[in-house]
This record gives structure tokens, sequence and C-alpha cells, in this order.
């Protein structure tokens, strides 16, 4: 669940005051806006890149406001995917359960299960430069997913893929929602993605989130 | 005509605009390769007969040439100067320069006009008149000054007895005398060949240059490792945080940049002044006053690269590795460090160059002691002192070499991490 309470956020002479927003856990919510009108940094403060000038955030039955990015339990997915330019496919996924200590094979079962979720299993070895967009794309989401999150935020996840990989990849964010019942947060300014995915429908605009079901 | 397209507008020719491009940068790396070689070229690698005093003296050319008196039979070097084209004796002319035997009583330089001044240099190589040995020290007698001195190498050779063969430290000399160490007593010898050793290799032996070349060394390695120590963290921060000063201490950072570097030795010296005596006892010239004037001037410029290093890694690394459950300083040495090592590696090579070449503040603040506080570019000031331009070249050639070394490994390094 994620539920955002009166947030305000400011940046420089941008500013974002009173924010609602209400997602029930498993849902996919998708949010919606022009460019510019804020999406991204709603997104950020979720994930607790951004601190909120005000207001609550609580993801599952926690307030998060005050917790760093680390303790949210929130797989992130930026614009650009951010892959680490010098890792392997395989430590990109293994990242977030290293940090966690967990035993190698334990690890290793993980990667595996991932790899076989998204399609990595031929890719494991690679560096991200000698990925395509929609290699990039799946490792980007394994990643973020290798920690089991209970909330998963895209930040335009198929803007920069081609139609033939654009309906590919709502199979896959389609399958990997209904697989994991993570709580998806994902914002575009592509109606149609928007109408073919979500379950609940956001729109942000003029400094506030309107909800059309 | 009325399907033409569009006409009448012609773009120019890149041409002009490329070939500026090619002759402005060509022209700056035909001069930095010219100029490298040129230090090469000049060097004289051969080693150079022992010679006596100048037998030419200074006045004007009359008529046919000035006549010098020479022993026949004996060898001669000439040089001919700028108003000479050569010289002449019973045995023939000679032009240029090089040695050759006197064959008459006299030799005539020839003059390029009557009237001008004499330029040419005529010396007479040194013969050997006396061998002796005592207590390992073998001790030669010339028949004329050899203008050697104490601490110059010179180089023996004999065919016939062995012990004598190699590069000689002369242990003492006087106008016709020359001692220096024999491996073993008892060691006999008729007749020895002499010469002078070239630049490199008296450079390479001489006990002052070997000493500044390890404290360059050492002292350039310590100044990289303290200065990236300093360079990644200030980097990082100068990158990452937005606080208030921010401009203020961006300015600090480029003040040992903009100051003359001699300016930074005075100013450490002065600043030393007012420090614990302890301390700069220790310090001010010492070898460690070597270190920190390399360090001031050689850390700033690895604050700068390291600083656009980590501008140029996006911050969206480090906000995704925190979603993944970092805190600052695991993204920092998971996510960051391994993308910002080619400017680690570039920012040390940077440091290390600096450090090499450093002199000003050096000179100032730690002194040219020699044994002391003796670095290369120290050296190449202290032989240029002496007026031995060629020994300066040598050490200049040192310094080339370390630095394409460095250069050379740090590049490789650098490529590996692209090639992986």
């Amino acid at each position: 669940m994620i539920r955002l309470e009166n947030i305000m956020l400011r940046q420089g002479d941008f500013e974002l005051r009173d924010i609602q927003l209400e997602l029930a856990a498993g849902e996919y919510g998708v949010l919606m806006g022009r460019s510019g009108c804020g999406k991204t940094t709603l997104l950020e403060a979720v994930c607790g890149l951004r601190t909120v000038a005000a207001g609550r955030i609580i993801l599952g039955d926690r307030d998060v406001t005050a917790l760093p990015p680390a303790e949210r339990g929130v797989g992130y997915v930026p614009q650009d995917r951010a892959l680490f330019p010098t890792q392997p496919v395989r430590e990109q996924l293994a990242f977030a359960l290293v940090l966690r200590s967990l035993g190698q094979s334990e690890i290793a079962a993980r990667v595996e299960e991932l790899a076989e979720l998204l399609g990595l299993g031929a890719l494991l070895d690679r560096l991200p430069d000698k990925l395509s967009g929609g290699e990039a794309q799946r490792v980007a989401l394994g990643r973020a997913l290798a920690h089991r999150p209970s909330v998963l935020c895209l930040d335009e996840p198929l803007s920069a893929l081609d139609e033939e990989l654009h309906d590919e990849m709502c199979q896959l964010l389609e399958r990997i929602h209904s697989e994991t019942g993570v709580t998806v947060l994902h914002i575009t300014h592509s109606p149609s993605e928007a109408k073919r995915l979500a379950g609940c429908h956001y729109r942000l605009a003029n400094g506030r989130i309107e909800s059309d079901e | 005509m009325s399907d033409s397209g569009p006409v009448g507008f012609r773009v120019a020719s890149d041409k002009p605009f490329l070939i500026g491009l090619g002759v402005l940068g060509g022209s700056y790396l035909l001069i930095i390769v010219a100029m490298v070689l040129a230090d090469l070229v000049f060097l004289n690698y051969a080693d150079q007969p022992l010679l006596g005093n100048e037998m030419v003296k200074q006045g004007r050319h009359v008529d046919s040439g000035v006549t010098v008196a020479t022993e026949k039979g004996r060898r001669y070097f000439f040089r001919a100067g700028k108003n000479e084209t050569g010289l002449r004796s019973s045995g023939g002319a000679m032009f240029g320069t090089g040695l050759f035997t006197a064959t008459d009583d006299e030799v005539t330089l020839l003059a390029v006009e009557s009237g001008r001044p004499v330029t040419a240099s005529l010396r007479p190589e040194v013969r050997l008149s006396g061998i002796a040995v005592t207590n390992n020290v073998a001790t030669l007698t010339t028949d004329e000054p050899h203008g050697l001195l104490w601490g110059e190498f010179i180089r023996v050779s004999d065919a016939d007895a062995a012990g004598w063969d190699g590069v000689r430290e002369i242990a003492d000399t006087t106008l016709h005398q020359i001692s220096f160490a024999l491996d073993s007593d008892g060691a006999q010898a008729v007749s020895l060949g002499l010469s002078k050793p070239n630049p490199l290799v008296q450079a390479l032996r001489s006990r002052d240059i070997r000493f500044s070349i390890k404290l360059s060394l050492i002292s350039c390695t310590l100044t990289t490792l303290f200065s990236l120590w300093v360079a990644v963290p200030i980097g990082y921060v100068m990158s990452r945080f937005q606080f208030r000063g921010k401009a203020v201490i961006d300015t600090l950072l480029d003040i040992p940049i903009v100051l003359p570097p001699l300016v930074v030795g005075l100013s450490l010296l002065i600043l030393f002044r007012y420090m614990p005596e302890w301390l700069s006892d220790f310090v001010v010239y010492k070898w460690p006053a070597v270190v920190l004037a390399q360090f001031m001037v050689a850390c700033a410029f690895a604050v700068r690269t390291m600083r656009v290093t980590f501008d140029q890694i996006p911050q969206r690394f480090e906000q995704v590795a925190l979603t993944l459950g970092c805190n600052r300083r695991q993204a920092f040495w998971r996510v960051i460090m391994p993308q910002a090592k080619g400017g680690l590696l570039a920012a040390g090579t940077l440091a290390w160059a600096r450090a090499l070449g450093e002199f000003g503040p050096i000179l100032v603040f730690a002194g040219a002691t020699r044994q002391k506080t003796e670095v290369l570019p120290t050296s190449a000031f202290l032989e240029l002192q002496a007026g031995r331009t060629e020994g300066m070249l040598a050490v200049s050639l040192i310094m080339i070499a370390a630095a394409a070394v460095v250069f050379i490994v740090a590049r490789t390094l650098g490529m590996k991490r692209i090639f992986a």
C-alpha cells in the first residue's frame, strides 16, 4: 500500500503542496502528467531520495517519512535505468542481496529466479554497455525486484523503447505484477500505456493529484 | 523552369575550416615532438676524449689566419668557430670538428675573413705519462692538465691487463694527476685509454644525482598518495553537496594553481615560522619540506581532476544504490569509486608529473642541499649553475624517462579498464 498524506515538496521555485494519494496493496497505479509537473520529484520522495517539506508517506503499514531509502523497501527504476557500468548483470541482480548479507547459495538461487522471470539467462555475465535498450530495462527491473520490495517505483520505464519492445515490456510488467503481487507506482505521460496497464489512474496537474477511475 | 528545386543558395566549403584546425593543432603537436627529440639528439652519447687546455689565444685573424704551435705526432681536437672554415697543416686541410694527428710544428686556422675575432678551439689530447698503484689506489700522471675535478668520472680501458676497465670515480686530482680506487691491488698496466664518459653515464653514476633520483621518486609517490587521499573526499563533497560558502571554498581550492609557485614556497616558509619549533625543525630545509611543497601544488590539480570525475558520474547511481539498501558510504565505495577509477588514475598521474617538475617552492622551502633536499629539477638547476649544460640535459632526460614511464603505465592500466 502507498499512502501519501498532505505531501509538500519544494525545489527552488517549484512547489507541490497537499498531495494526497492512496494505492491499495497489490494494485497497479499509473501516475500521469505533463513533463515538468513534478511526477519524478514525487516518485523520488516516495523512494526517500528527496525530503518532504511536510506531510507523511506510508508504505504498507509503516510511516516511512523519516526513514532512509535503504529501509523503505522500495524498488526504484529511474528513467535512465542507471545500471552500474562496472558490474555485469549478475552482480547488479545480486547487489541488494549482497548488502543484506545473504548466503552465496541463497543469492545464486534468487538471481536464477530473477533471470528466469525476466528472461536474462543468457545475459548474466554481460556488462551494461553490451545490452540493448529492452535488455537493460529488464535488468533494471530485476535489480529493483531482487530484495522483494513491497513497492515498485517505475519512472517512465517504456519511454525509450520502440513500438514492438513497448508491447513486450507491457506484457512483462503485467506478468511481474501478477506473479509477485508487488504494489506498482508507474509514471508516464502516455495515455495508451496508462490505459493498458493501470488498475488505478492518477493525474498530476497544477500541483494536485486527481484520481480518474 | 517550374520544377527547379531551391537554387542560388550555396554553402561555402568546409576545407578552410578543417585546414585551419589541422594547421593550428598540428603545429603545436610538431613543437611538442620536436622539443623532446631535440633533447635526445643534442646529447652526445659517445665518450669524449680527455683534453688539455685551450691553445688558441684570443685575438683577430690576420690575412691567411692564425698559426698555432703543435707537437708532431700528437693528437689534437679542433672545433671551428663561426669565423673559421677549418685548419691547414702540412699534412693537408681539415674542415669541421674532430680529432687529428699533427704532422708538423704548426697548424694554421683558416679565417673566413681577415680581421674577424678568432673563435676556433684547439686542445691537445691528454696523454698518460705515468701509472702508479699504491694501496688499491691508482694514480695516473698526465702530460697536460686534464681539467677533471674530484667526483667526476673517467672511463679507463685497457686491452692487456685485467682490473682496469670501467668507469671510475675520481677520488683525488691535481693539475697533472688523477687518482681513483682499483678493485684489486697489484694490477699493472703499461698503457691505458682514457676518455670522458657521456653525460648520461656521468649523471647516473654521480652519487648526488643518484640521491636526487631516489628522493624524487619517493617524494613524488608520497605526494601522489597524499594528494589522492585528500582529493577524493574534497572532489566528492564539491561534486555532490550544496552548502553555504561553497563558492568560497571553490576559489580557495584554486589558489595553489593560480599562485606563482615561488610564492607558494615562500608562504610555506613563512607559515612554518609560526609553527612549534620541533615541527619546523623537522620540516623546513629537510625532505618533508620537499613533499609538502610538491603536495601543495600537485594536490590542487588532483582535486580538480577528481571533482570533474565525480561530476561526470550521475547522482542517479547513488540514488538507486540507496534504494537497494546502501548507506552513503556503501554507495560511494560500491558504485561510485569503481566508476571513478579512470579519473583516479588520471589524477594520480597528473599529481605525480606535477610533483616531479616542481622546482620553485622546493628551492625556497626545502633549499638545494646536495644529498639532502636535492630533487631532479634541483639537480638540473645545480648542473646549469655549474656551467654543465650537458649534465643538465642528462638530468632532464632522466626526468623525461621517469615521466614517460609513469604516463605509459597509467595509460596501459587505463586501457585495460576500457577493454576489460
